[in-house]
């Protein structure tokens, strides 16, 4: 999460100007209107304070439950926009594809299924996007991990809203096939 | 002053922004696990029920409110419970492999389930923070 969007952020800031506007009070340098008006913002600010505590800590809580699951899920994940490019991959996914984030995140999913079955992956995608996946699409294929052989495995695809704007991506399960 | 004011309603506005982005932010992962058509939970490292998703309390056939705060183990057959926490203790320690898979039996409302339990700790700062469950009730 990007520091400047976390609770703990937008209260600090919520604080400051508070403060500031407490200091100026007490400075007594405002005539009586402007004091008045500097009073009745202060009270408002209060309000939206409260407001904004509640809202972030129920916020933060609940991310951060449901972030977590999505980080340590019993299950591979990756989460593709509509170019099917890789914007998320959980831990079980990074074990399962044997890269580091940094080397999975911005890539094409494509690139780790195995080059033979990559034309009939593309195919399919296409196809996911443009439907809307709004049923779960099932199929087998194989994954070529950064090292060693590739794996059979099933993709279990739907639709999933992304992070940053809600615009439509993909959610991808990926179950290695029990031999 | 005006300018004080016009400041404060800009910050106000930025604020409102950032609380929307959080919001939707929890809006991706909860879809996630409310829609996923696998079975899974979040308990505390101990085993206590934190969150189910639908598919999972269509297997546990409980209400999701009743759900919170009851220790899974009580949805394992009695022959089966040491078992199941010896287990999920490993899986607490750390003391299997990250992740850990087995096969128990469920008594929900009255009815006995196989089920397979595949479970993986949460890091936090290095400690087990809890454990995301997915059950497999077999056919």
């Amino acid at each position: 999460m990007n520091p400047r969007n976390s609770p703990e952020w937008l209260l600090t800031t919520v604080t400051a100007v508070r403060d500031l506007m407490i200091k100026r009070l007490e400075a007594n340098s405002l005539d009586g209107e402007a004091k008045r008006e500097m009073e009745m913002a202060l009270e408002e600010l209060d309000v939206m304070w409260e407001e904004l505590q509640g809202q972030a800590a129920l916020l933060v809580c609940e991310n951060a439950r449901y972030a977590e699951f999505f980080e340590y899920a019993p299950d591979a994940y990756f989460v593709t926009d509509g170019g099917g490019n890789i914007r998320e991959a959980n831990q079980a996914a990074l074990e399962l594809v044997k890269a580091a984030r940094e080397d999975v995140v911005n890539r094409p999913l494509s690139e780790y299924v195995a080059s033979e079955e990559r034309v009939a992956f593309l195919t399919r995608t296409v196809g996911l996007v443009l439907g809307g996946a709004t049923k779960p699409s099932v199929w087998q294929t194989q994954v070529q991990p950064h090292e060693g052989a590739a794996l059979a495995v099933q993709f279990s695809v739907r639709a999933i809203p992304l992070k940053k704007n809600g615009i439509g991506g993909l959610c991808w399960l990926v179950r290695p096939l029990r031999e | 002053m005006t300018h004080d004011l016009e400041d404060l309603k800009a910050i106000w506005l930025d604020l409102k922004a950032h609380v929307e982005q959080l919001a939707g932010e929890r809006q991706h992962y909860l879809d996630f696990f409310e829609q996923s058509p696998e079975a899974y939970m979040i308990t505390e490292a101990d085993g206590t029920i934190r969150d189910a998703n639908p598919a999972a309390i269509d297997i546990l056939q409980c209400r999701r409110r009743s759900l919170r705060g009851k220790p899974l183990a009580t949805f394992v057959a009695l022959e089966r419970r040491a078992e199941f926490r010896t287990r999920m203790k490993a899986l607490a320690a750390r003391a299997s492999p990250a992740e850990g898979c087995w096969r128990t039996i469920f008594v929900a409302a009255g009815e006995r389930t196989e089920v397979t339990l595949t479970a993986r700790p949460v890091e936090r700062q290095g400690i087990v923070g809890g454990l995301c469950w997915r059950l497999e009730a077999m056919q």
